[in-house]
């Protein structure tokens, strides 16, 4: 058996050389014959015909099937290059449709389907509690030590650290890792070795304060050296030892993005020296992971998770917590849920935007089937005597479905293979296009079996899609009646008619609803960008410093940070300068209850406020004026009262239309402390804190920076300058490093700061903007080919009627009114869907309703105006036929 | 088309068991020769289209039946020689038996006792 298969495809294999040896076989047989009879007649006589044997020989070898199939992609194919028009526009509009359809799903893919390169993705879980999916250290020690289920457990936190010695900040993708991180990852060193229980014991293991580094790491900053093993790495400026690497395929759990530097939890007292995270209760930062132990299920680690949860929470109970949320706290219980595929932040971001893009890229894959199979359907009418023909002499039915559905798959396989290299570039242009200025994106796009399954799958649909009804179509003809008359004047049958306007009403409707939604998109964009932010984005530098918070205690801070913003000021260019503990739209916050005194409000989170605490001439820097009351000043220190300003919003809330002035507002810090009191003595026009497409209602106060207590090692500088603020930078750095040669610097420009945050709207916007387009011109193209399609069908009907004396326009409104009709229909069908549609993308609305109004009118509008263009070509052809021709063509 | 034949057309699925027979008396044959012989044994009487020998060897090549090997004739040219190979041999020795059940039935049948 598996010896005639080996023969079989050796025949496959040298298909020629046995044809020929047969062939030469033959010849000798007939020579000989002929020799003997004498007469070369005789011998062809007695052998028969030698091409009918040729051909049953090769039936022998049971590749038959195959090779009609060859024969069937060969005919394609050359019919294809006969009319390589038709063949172009419709291999494009597929590899566009496909392309697009793949680039977005490589996106999909990466960062929701894609196990991790890691020992048996599919055992790792994560450890979440309703409430959130980070806990404290000592929430981890305390679930690390009692668990039962897992075969070992991890816990790790993604942050940045600097490589520089002061100055200019170097960040490097850091992670806080647990002793067993690798081991229960199943991570092997590459060189050195990685960490061990011991290296995350507190107070340090015995190798000290150490580190592993990345594949990649080593490479751009080691240069791949060697000997980098025992190497000082100096991390915010402390030293750590390199232990070792691990292997180029190893990037950490956090897909947006490698890691550069590992470093045990327990070396936290080194950095954070203003107080360690180690037995800070109230410091949410880890994410917790475990394997499961062999034979356990995900219920069943659930089940033993659940039991120990409420001794977890017990011994870990934040004692300085009030009553209310000591009870929650002790009301949490942990979740066991899968972590094959990792964590991205893009994923939670981006979610809705992915999805509503792969809606999109959807819909433009209909839309360009609807485009093929018209163009298929034209294409048969055009062929429909040499089908006719086909089946006069004998062929069946189904072999010639098969063979126009040959060609069909053939453009889609055209179309699936171009659309993977547009996919292949449109989605790395995507990731460039979401990537944030400083935090590029690093997904991996390779290739995978889900990616190649999917475009296969899609190809294929695509290819059932549109090519299915127009072959079906097409071989339902009688051969009599088509060969008999001409096709010219084949009276028109209605059904394929119907079919061809059916998908032309079926791509009008689609390509409006991509039109309302490009058109809800745009303007999603134009009033982010539009809205009155209340600061001035241009010309305004961000720089922001740390310093080295073991060698600057907490008291000297503000003084040193006044002295740095004293000499930013001195700079020439600057045009006014000040500090902040935070900027805005940074994706940081700082909020906590706060209300009038005297009167609380009806709940707690309309006592919400997002609190700042700046210098003075920080709402002129930023462009915020100041409505009532006076800008913080030097009058406010640490032993004056504590002032506030607050934002108009904030202010209307607490007092209504009665002058804040001197009002004192309340302020809830820690539970068992005396609340804090502050002095109202200003109101600022209220400005953007965390978005530009954030909440109006959004409260926000501001604190003086000369009266914080216990300031951060850090700060923020806004420096407004005359000029473009890039050519301050050498001068700012040496000002800052002179006040300090410790601390570390980051220049941020505000207006990057503030594009970056509208970067996923805009995207959107490009994206639908650019698929509505390629709708539209796909929709024009439909409605010229089914026009100039029926146009030239009822040829003869025109000339008749022109010859009877009907006029230009008589001949135009005939034509036009069929567009029309099946344009209104669209618009109609269409307009029903955007409005069911709408609803699933309200969530990245801001400004305008799904249900627009003028968006609509304006879609349909364009719609109407570039079918109306594309089907008027055709029919004013029509309308200049020379009736006399017209009617000769019969 | 109308085909006239002096000769009588070879019973189906006879031709496999002429051919395996043919190359056990004679070793080594190419096509012609192994037309020659059959119709040199049946004496002209047992006919076919010389022709359809060719997809019978192929489909014999194909089961493993005979070996082919390429040569040269006396009258040097090329030619593919056949041979028949153990599973052919078997073969043969099947197709003889049934050959003979069926002809013995069918004797008893036309020539009742």
């Amino acid at each position: 058996m598996f010896r005639e298969l080996w023969r079989r495809l050796e025949y496959l294999l040298h298909r020629r050389r046995f044809e020929e040896d047969l062939a030469e076989e033959m010849r000798l047989h007939l020579d000989l014959r002929a020799a003997d009879e004498g007469s070369e007649t005789g011998a062809r006589v007695r052998f028969g015909n030698p091409s009918l044997f040729q051909e049953r020989s090769r039936e022998a070898w049971g590749w038959t099937f195959a090779e009609t199939l060859w024969q069937d992609i060969w005919y394609a194919a050359r019919d294809l290059n006969s009319s390589r028009g038709f063949a172009f526009v419709a291999v494009l509009s597929l590899a566009l449709g496909i392309g697009a359809n793949t680039a977005i799903f490589s996106i999909l893919n990466a960062v929701m389907l894609r196990s991790l390169p890691v020992e048996d993705p599919a055992r790792l879980v994560r450890i979440e509690t309703s409430q959130n999916s980070s806990y404290t250290n000592p929430l981890w020690e305390q679930i690390r030590d009692h668990q039962t289920g897992f075969s070992g457990m991890l816990a790790y936190s993604a942050t940045r650290f600097d490589l520089s010695s002061g100055g200019v900040s170097e960040p490097v993708e850091g992670i806080w890792v647990s002793g067993d991180y690798f081991r229960v990852l199943g991570v092997p060193a590459l060189r050195g070795r990685l960490f061990t229980k011991d290296d995350d014991r507190r107070g340090g293991g015995n190798s000290g304060a150490v580190a592993v580094i990345s594949y990649a790491f080593w490479k751009s900053h080691f240069a791949g050296d060697s000997g980098v093993i025992g190497k000082t790495l100096h991390l915010n400026r402390h030293p750590f030892h390199v232990i070792g690497i691990t292997p180029e395929w190893f990037h950490g759990l956090e897909l947006d993005h490698g890691y550069g530097v590992a470093i045990p939890i327990a070396c936290d007292p080194i950095l954070h020296a203003d107080g360690s995270w180690l037995d800070a209760r109230s410091t949410w930062w880890l994410r917790v992971l475990g394997r499961l132990a062999p034979g356990v299920s995900l219920k069943e680690a659930q089940a033993r998770m659940k039991a120990i949860s409420k001794g977890v929470y017990l011994s870990t109970l934040p004692p300085n917590w009030g009553a209310n949320d000591k009870k929650d706290y002790l009301s949490r219980s942990l979740n066991v849920l899968p972590a094959s595929t990792g964590f991205s932040e893009t994923e939670k971001n981006y979610r809705a935007a992915l999805f509503a893009l792969m809606g999109v890229v959807g819909l433009v894959l209909l839309i360009a089937c609807a485009n093929v199979a018209n163009l298929l359907l034209a294409r048969a009418a055009a062929r429909q005597r040499d089908i006719a023909l086909r089946m006069a002499i004998g062929a069946g039915r189904f072999r010639l479905i098969r063979q126009l559905l040959t060609e069909s798959f053939i453009l889609a396989a055209l179309g699936a293979t171009a659309g993977l290299l547009f996919a292949f570039w449109g989605s790395r242009l995507l990731i460039r296009l979401l990537s944030v200025t400083g935090k590029e994106l690093e997904f991996d796009l390779s290739i995978d079996a889900h990616l190649l399954l999917f475009t296969l799958l899609v190809a294929t649909i695509t290819g059932i899609l549109f090519g299915l009804a127009p072959a079906l179509k097409a071989t339902r003809v009688s051969p009599n009646q088509t060969l008999k008359e001409g096709v010219g004047s084949a009276a028109p049958s209605f059904s394929r008619l119907n079919l061809g306007s059916a998908l032309v009403i079926g791509q009008v409707a689609l390509t409006l609803i991509l039109l309302v939604g490009a058109g809800l998109f745009i303007s999603t964009v134009h009033h982010i960008l539009h809205v009155d932010a209340g600061f001035d984005t241009h010309n305004l530098l961000i720089t922001n410093i740390d310093v080295l918070a073991a060698s600057v205690p907490k008291e000297r801070r503000s003084g040193l940070f006044a002295d740095m913003l004293e000499a930013l000021r001195r700079i020439p260019g600057v045009s006014s300068a000040s500090s902040s503990v935070l900027t805005p739209i940074s994706h940081s916050g700082w909020n906590q209850w706060t209300y009038p005194l005297g009167k609380h409000a009806a709940s707690l989170e309309d006592e919400n406020v997002y609190l700042n605490r700046v210098s003075p001439e920080y709402f002129h820097t930023m462009g915020t004026p100041l409505l009532v009351g006076r800008d913080f000043s030097a009058r406010d220190s640490l032993a004056a009262p504590k002032a506030i300003i607050l934002s108009e919003t904030t202010a209307r809330a607490f007092y209504g239309t009665e002058s804040p002035l001197g009002k004192l507002v309340g302020m809830e810090n820690e539970p068992n402390k005396p609340r804090d009191l502050f002095q109202v003595i200003g109101v600022v026009k209220d400005a953007k804190y965390e978005a530009l497409n954030q909440d109006a209602s959004l409260k926000t106060a501001f604190l003086a920076a000369s009266q914080d207590i216990e300031p951060w090692s850090y700060v923020s500088f806004e420096i407004r300058s005359r000029r473009n603020p890039e050519d301050l930078k050498p001068r700012i750095r040496d000002a800052i490093t002179k006040a300090n040669s410790n601390a570390s610097i980051e220049f941020r420009s505000f207006e990057t700061q503030v594009n970056d945050s509208v970067r996923q709207q805009k995207v959107v916007a490009l994206l639908s903007g650019f698929f509505g387009l390629l709708a539209l011109l796909l929709a024009m193209m439909g409605l010229y080919g089914v026009t100039a399609y029926s146009v030239a069908r009822r040829q003869s009907e025109i000339g008749i009627r022109m010859a009877l004396g009907a006029q230009k326009i008589t001949v135009l409104w005939l034509v036009m009114r069929r567009v029309w009709l099946m344009l209104a229909l669209g618009t109609v069908a269409g307009t029903a869907a955007a409005l069911t549609l709408g609803r699933l993308v309200a969530s990245l609305l801001f400004g305008v309703k799904a249900n627009d109004p003028v968006t609509l009118a304006l879609a349909a509008l364009a719609l109407g105006i570039a079918a109306s263009v594309a089907a008027f070509l055709p029919a004013r052809h029509a309308a200049s036929l020379d009736p006399m021709r017209a009617l000769r063509n019969e | 088309m109308a085909v006239t034949s002096t000769r009588d057309e070879i019973p189906p699925g006879t031709l496999y068991m002429l051919v395996l027979k043919t190359l056990a008396r004679h070793g080594e044959l190419h096509g012609y020769e192994i037309s020659r012989a059959i119709e040199q044994i049946s004496g002209d009487v047992l006919q076919v289209e010389e022709g359809s020998l060719y997809p019978a060897l192929q489909r014999m090549l194909l089961k493993g039946w005979v070996r082919a090997t390429w040569g040269v004739t006396a009258g040097n040219r090329r030619a593919r020689y056949y041979r028949l190979t153990a599973d052919g041999r078997k073969r043969l020795a099947e197709e003889l038996s049934r050959y003979g059940r069926v002809t013995e039935a069918i004797q008893k049948i036309i020539q009742p006792a």
